[in-house]
């Protein structure tokens, strides 16, 4: 049954983020805050830049915020100020991509000024911006949250989050009953779904770890994956995605989120994660890791599968 | 002197990325040893596991492969201290990850070959040769390489003439 | 020439296109998503949404061959691409956004160089149209000097009746021999009252103000704000109907492949990306900037069109909620 979810602290929290962007750029704490503003349609955010006090109440939080402001902190993103300290707008999903990219020696903490977000949810989805927010429209990374509360920031908004209702696990369920598939079923299903993709690469684009300024996938001497947005080329590309954010991927589901052919990128990360923390326990949180998964070993690692 | 090569419907291509250091020396030693192994394996060597990109596995398929052999060096004799570990590590989640997309993990094979090990290269690529051989080719990636978006279709009159005979 | 058709019908004939072996492409629901893709039967039509991804790609498709290419010894054979092996389409239930934008695209693809590809696709298709009864406050084909039945593009263009059917308005020579092939599936107006048409909310724009603003504010501090937040991907330009860029590449080896055509954006950073290293839209501001300008004053200097006909896809798709309508009415107000 459809239920509503109680976002009636968004207001309060809107309110408290103002008042901390708007003093931490007078005091000069920070030069810059990144965080979300309305848009024209009903409903709808984007993100901003601000860098005046009196931009403050450019600043909103809703449930329509949704992007993970954390990929403009990165050196793919050259055109945002970095000089000094920046503030920066964060949901728990958003804070562990951060934290992902301090333990790759990307960010320094003391570059930053967090500002936490005690989280209700969002929506999945921001084709309907004014949609509100229910069991029904809320995102699937929000069924599987375990972290609405950030931890470690600078500033969180004395405001508690709603606890979450018991919500269908969405990626848990559809990864099972993918895994109870046999394999040329499996193969079926992503073969459709790799189909779709036109190589827009707004996949790549919002990803926080997606950093490099030279991707793979652009390169075509020697071409690795082809470019064309043919299926040979598109499963060759999103395996090489899954592949590359593996043990790095901090759940914000961005990925997903923005692809316009609807492909369920977020299910490949999420079965990848699974995997890490059954083979080497290890998973995304707010603890600054010194080196992820696959760039460390234990000599006693399984190799069951190794002959 | 060559024992008769027995004839089969179907030779597999099995493709090998070894390590220089170990595997290929048990290649070598294999052959310098004359011991018999099937022809069907195509050996490329690297310096390390460590250097094997998953990329490389999913070029192999989509450029005819049936089977695929990583091979390397046994743990802690890395001639790179710990270029093999990493490989571990990296090959474990990979073989998730092609399972969950619907890659069959019997045409895949990982294994330790040391330098001395030319007994075990031999064991290791018959059994990998004979066992997709009984699974038959690898399409799913040779079917891609034709696959196209609807408006990139063209029409093929010899194909449709094809179709409508069936 | 006026007629009329039941939306009976209409599906009727669908059908019998189909068993003549033509090529249906209408809305049809794929998955999650409404998209244009080929009809296997007239029940899969939709008429009640805009798909996800414009028409463009029946006549420019995501990725096409150009040639073949085989190589042996000294020898090097090329195979081109026979224009008869391009399907004769019909396209159905066009939104007329989407149908607005195939002659902007005409232009750029007949002009100093006669794209065979575009041209021979363009030539077999025929191309039905379908007037708008629902907007969403992302449309905003009134703002940019379309209207939910605007004609322009279509060879036919239908409008849904009050009582069901579709009044049904040839619009070119194609129009018409299509309606005496299938003259037995149409019949004459009986006068009944079209629905009313949908209401895009936007105000419709100034575009010579805007373009005027365009002319001299090549640099300008309001590039950096608008697309500050433009995180490159190339989302808006491929589900945009009239976005037209392309790359070529040759996939293969050097013994034998294929050289293919596919969607470039400007948003991509690699787009302007010069051999030697040299990037002159070195930052996003300055891709974004691109996009509008090629939209509102390149594309109208050279061939006296604007590249936009507000079908609102970009402003629904745009992971970072950049808002195409918004950012020309900031402009508007300056």
């Amino acid at each position: 049954m459809t239920q509503t979810i109680d976002i009636s602290s968004y207001s309060a929290i809107t309110d408290a983020i103002r008042n901390e962007a708007r003093r931490i750029l007078s005091d000069s704490t920070v030069s810059a805050v990144i965080g979300y503003t309305a848009g024209r349609r009903k409903g709808s955010t984007q993100p901003i830049v601000i860098t005046t006090a009196d931009d403050a109440d450019q600043l909103i939080f809703s449930a329509a915020c949704l992007n993970d402001l954390v990929v403009y902190l990165t050196k793919a993103k050259k055109d945002v100020p970095k000089g000094g300290r920046i503030g920066i707008v964060v949901k728990g999903c958003d804070l562990k991509a951060l934290v992902g990219l301090l333990g790759e020696s990307q960010l320094k903490r003391e570059n930053l000024y967090l500002i936490g977000i005690p989280c209700s949810g969002v929506l999945g989805s921001l084709l309907k911006p004014a949609a509100e927010l229910t069991t029904e429209t809320i995102a699937s990374k929000c069924c599987e949250c375990t972290d609405q509360l950030p931890v470690g920031c600078d500033f969180v908004p004395t405001v508690t989050p709603t606890p979450l209702p018991d919500l269908e696990k969405r990626y848990a369920n559809e990864i099972a009953r993918l895994e109870a598939m046999n394999p040329s079923e499996r193969w079926e299903f992503w073969k459709e779904q790799f189909s779709k993709c036109i190589k827009c690469y707004a996949c790549r684009q919002v990803c926080p770890f997606c950093f490099c300024e030279q991707c793979l996938c652009d390169r075509n001497r020697p071409q690795m994956v082809e470019q064309t947005p043919r299926p040979l080329g598109n499963t060759a590309w999103h395996l090489m995605r899954a592949m590359h954010l593996a043990g790095r991927c901090a759940g914000c589901g961005e990925c997903e989120r923005v692809c316009p052919m609807d492909i369920p990128l977020n299910l490949l990360n999420r079965k990848m994660a699974k995997e890490l923390k059954e083979l080497f326990n290890s998973e995304a949180g707010f603890e600054v890791r010194e080196a992820g998964p696959l760039t460390s070993y234990r000599e006693d690692d399984d190799q069951s599968f190794i002959r | 002197m060559h024992s008769e090569k027995p004839k089969h419907d179907f030779e597999p291509k099995i493709i090998a990325f070894v390590c220089t250091w170990c595997t290929y020396a048990g290649a070598d030693l294999a052959g310098t040893s004359r011991m018999q192994y099937p022809s069907n394996v195509r050996v490329l060597k690297f310096p390390c596991t460590g250097r094997i990109d998953p990329v490389f596995i999913l070029k192999a398929f989509q450029q005819g492969a049936d089977g695929i052999l990583v091979s390397g060096c046994h743990p802690g004799d890395c001639h790179y201290i710990a270029g093999n570990y990493h490989a571990r590590r990296r090959f474990a989640v990979f073989r998730k990850l092609l399972e969950f997309i619907g890659v069959d993990l019997n045409r895949i094979q990982f294994s330790w070959v040391s330098a001395a090990e030319g007994g075990k290269w031999v064991e290791v690529v018959t059994d990998l040769t004979e066992r997709v051989r009984a699974m038959g080719p690898m399409v799913e990636f040779k079917d891609l390489v034709l696959e196209e978006q609807w408006s990139g279709n063209l029409n093929n009159p010899e194909l449709q003439a094809v179709y409508e005979a069936m | 020439m006026q007629k009329q058709i039941t939306e009976a019908n209409l599906r009727l004939l669908i059908d019998s296109l189909l068993l003549k072996g033509q090529r249906v492409v209408g809305p049809r629901q794929s998955g999650t998503m409404v998209l244009y893709e080929p009809l296997a039967s007239a029940s899969d039509l939709v008429t009640d949404e805009l798909p996800r991804r414009s028409i463009k790609e029946a006549f420019f498709p995501v990725c096409e061959d150009l040639l073949e290419y085989r190589k042996e010894g000294q020898q090097i054979e090329l195979k081109d691409i026979d224009p008869d092996r391009f399907p004769e389409t019909v396209l159905i239930g066009v939104r007329p956004c989407d149908a607005a934008a195939v002659p902007v695209l005409d232009a750029v693809f007949s002009w100093d160089y006669q794209d065979q590809f575009f041209l021979a696709r363009r030539a077999k298709t025929t191309i039905i149209g379908m007037a708008c009864t629902t907007a969403d406050d992302a449309c905003f084909c009134t703002a940019v000097g379309l209207s939910p039945n605007d004609p322009k593009g279509s060879d036919l263009l239908l409008t849904p009746l009050v009582g069901g059917g579709f009044l049904v308005e040839s619009q070119s020579e194609k129009g018409e021999a299509f309606l005496a092939t299938w003259q037995d599936r149409f019949s004459e107006p009986d006068g009944s009252q079209t629905q009313a048409l949908a209401t895009p909310a936007l105000q419709p724009l100034d575009l010579k103000k805007i373009k005027a603003w365009l002319d001299d504010h090549f640099e300008d501090p309001a590039w950096d704000s608008i697309a500050v937040r433009c995180v490159g991907c190339g989302a808006c330009a491929f589900v945009c109907p009239a976005c037209h860029c392309f790359d070529i590449v040759d996939e293969g080896s050097e013994k034998a492949g294929k050289r293919r055509k596919f969607w470039d954006a400007c948003g991509f950073s690699k787009f302007t990306n010069h051999a030697s290293g040299h990037n002159p839209r070195d930052l996003q501001p300055k891709r974004y900037r691109n996009r509008i300008m090629h939209k509102f004053k390149y594309y109208d200097d050279k061939f006296g069109q604007t590249l936009c006909t507000g079908c609102g896809r970009c402003i629904r798709v745009c992971p970072v909620g950049i808002d195409i309508a918004g950012v020309l009415e900031e402009i508007q107000g300056k």
